[in-house]
């Protein structure tokens, strides 16, 4: 009695990563809650306010409509929510639910498992997009542009890289799954505001400006904002924001794997 | 390293001298013991003796302070795949993807295995095939249990680590689950076992290690622990008043004390013993009222081994002046 264990390969491991998107998904979905809190609320936010606004123009910003302003500021929020909010709450819940401890028992790489959840998050995340941008183009007048496409694709996968990295990586600073909203919000909420998703920054001092500055919310924002920009001509990049997001994409990573390098076992 | 034969072939686990500490709190103080394939090991014990912390050392969650550990002649803290997709685990206390249904859980946990057993042959097995389409939260305590059991088997493992399986479980539940465990064993596969109750050992485990303070204090065949096999049977009775301790005819005998009326026999040969003493009262018409021949429970046993049952924690300090 001396079973040989048949070894697994890249093509099956790449192909488990594909089946636990699905069961990833599946749960997501079936979690009405979750749900509502990462997918509806950005949506329902771009109805709302893009509703009240409807007209205006940002007369800082050479009187471009404010929809051009917002609906790429709501698709910052809605990537924001879908993937790192979606993933610092989630990998909390499951971290204490002993689901974590659980998937590292079994021959699943770990690897496989993380790049699986990441997966499931970027399929909301485009999902979101494809709603935002339709519902900008349909009904606030945005322009898609092939031209700016480029510029739409780097804002986006490193947006994807970086917020998805450090919502697995914040998880380290939930103490509980209860807390997991609180700690979140706490993160991203007040930067919102001073990170051109609600409004333009364009008149707050200085000093706020820099702050947000700093943080990975106002660049996606910008660049985002930057492609949907019908004084911009070019390929819609915006060097100096795709760079934080580059920065914060390595500090996310480094967060990822500080977290996940912790065995799930071993208390005191 | 694998190509050399040797008698670690027969043995699914092998521990040697395991340490284990939590800051000053030393929860493993030199183990050693063998599993050997295809038997039932349980290690019996009450709350903070150690078990769990021994079983997850084994199963690569926890790292060991010293000692050796080989779990299917693999070292479990090299955290080898190899040796998860032999090993099947039921952990204490561990949640699941609640809004997956059992069959969809059961599904997407075996394909994490190369050898997978089939979805619907394992919750046929731990019987929840009326559950098949429920969402796993909303499944019953006992049925969540189950399911447990369900994603441990489900990648066919030769070795499968159940840590307190039925603790919390009302009395049906617990049998149902025993049977369940029994079903595996006639599977072939190798069970290693954690309890705090002594019945559950004695029903399910081929060998029982008694762990207490971190130690392994008695270890044995169920019927043999503490030398329980090998203890003398006690012979109780009353004598009439009109009848004396010396009126009793010589039978194979340890000890006879007399307490009031009421005599205690201790033997080790109860069946001849009693044989004797029942002829002559019926020869004799002497009346001997509450007749009983008991050997030593395996809870008098545990009882004695473990002290009151209270967990014994040790420091590094007490050990030290010690």
């Amino acid at each position: 009695m001396n079973p040989t264990i048949p070894q697994s390969t890249l093509g099956r491991d790449i192909g488990l990563v594909l089946w636990q998107i699905r069961y990833e998904q599946r749960a997501y979905w079936r979690n009405r809650g979750r749900g509502i809190f990462t997918f509806v609320f950005p949506i329902m936010f771009l109805v709302i306010f893009a509703s009240l606004d409807k007209g205006q123009t940002i007369s800082s910003r050479g009187n471009i409509a404010f929809d051009d302003f917002f609906v790429p500021g709501i698709l910052a929020y809605g990537i924001i929510a879908t993937t790192f909010v979606n993933l610092a709450i989630s990998t909390a819940i499951l971290r204490d639910q002993g689901i974590l401890k659980r998937m590292q028992g079994t021959p699943l790489p770990r690897w496989a498992y993380v790049l699986a959840r990441i997966g499931s998050a970027t399929v909301i995340m485009l999902l979101m997009t494809v709603v935002v941008l339709g519902l900008g183009v349909v009904a606030y007048g945005l322009q898609l542009r092939a031209s700016t496409l480029p510029g739409l694709i780097a804002a986006l996968v490193l947006g994807t890289a970086c917020f998805t990295t450090i919502g697995i990586g914040i998880t380290r600073f939930i103490p509980n799954a209860e807390a997991g909203p609180v700690v979140v919000n706490l993160a991203v909420l007040p930067l919102t505001f001073i990170s051109n998703i609600w409004f333009p920054i364009d008149s707050l001092p200085q000093w706020l400006k820099t702050i947000a500055g700093i943080f990975p919310i106002k660049a996606l924002a910008s660049s985002l904002q930057y492609v949907f920009d019908p004084r911009h001509h070019g390929a819609g990049f915006d060097g100096a924001d795709l760079k934080v997001l580059a920065i914060w994409t390595v500090v996310g990573v480094w967060m990822m794997l500080k977290f996940l390098r912790k065995p799930m076992g071993d208390v005191g | 390293m694998n190509s050399i034969p040797t008698q670690a072939d027969e043995l699914a686990i092998e521990v040697r001298d395991l340490r284990k500490s939590y800051g000053e709190n030393l929860a493993v103080r030199g183990v050693t013991f063998d599993v050997r394939r295809g038997e039932v090991f349980c290690l019996l014990g009450p709350n903070g003796a150690g078990k769990t912390s021994i079983v997850e050392i084994l199963e690569g969650y926890r790292t060991r302070n010293s000692g050796e550990a080989r779990v299917l002649g693999i070292d479990p803290a090299s955290g080898s795949r190899e040796l998860r997709e032999q090993v099947g685990i039921v952990l204490q206390e561990s949640g699941v993807q609640g809004d997956l249904s059992v069959y969809e859980l059961v599904e997407m946990y075996g394909r994490y295995h190369v050898r997978q057993r089939p979805v619907d042959e394992v919750i046929e097995l731990v019987e929840l095939n009326e559950k098949r389409n429920e969402r796993a939260k909303k499944l019953s305590g006992g049925q969540r249990r189950r399911l447990d059991l369900a994603l441990a088997l489900v990648g066919d493992p030769e070795l499968i680590f159940l840590d307190e399986p039925t603790t919390g479980f009302d009395p049906q539940a617990r049998r149902q689950a025993w049977s369940t465990i029994r079903s595996l064993c006639q599977l072939g596969k190798t069970v290693f076992l954690t309890t705090h109750y002594m019945e559950e050992a004695q029903f399910l485990a081929d060998r029982v290690a008694v762990m207490r303070g971190g130690e392994i204090i008695a270890s044995g065949r169920p019927d043999e622990l503490g030398g329980r096999d090998l203890r003398p049977a006690e012979i109780r009775f009353e004598l009439p008043e009109e009848v004396g301790l010396s009126d009793i005819p010589g039978v194979p005998e340890e000890s006879r004390e007399l307490v009031g009326a009421r005599v205690t026999i201790h033997t080790r040969q109860p069946v001849r013993a009693a044989q004797i003493i029942t002829t002559w009262a019926l020869d004799g018409d002497v009346d001997l009222a509450h007749f009983s021949v008991t050997q030593p429970t395996l809870e008098d046993i545990y009882l004695e081994l473990t002290g009151s049952g209270e967990p014994e924690r040790t420091t590094v300090a007490e050990e030290a002046t010690a």
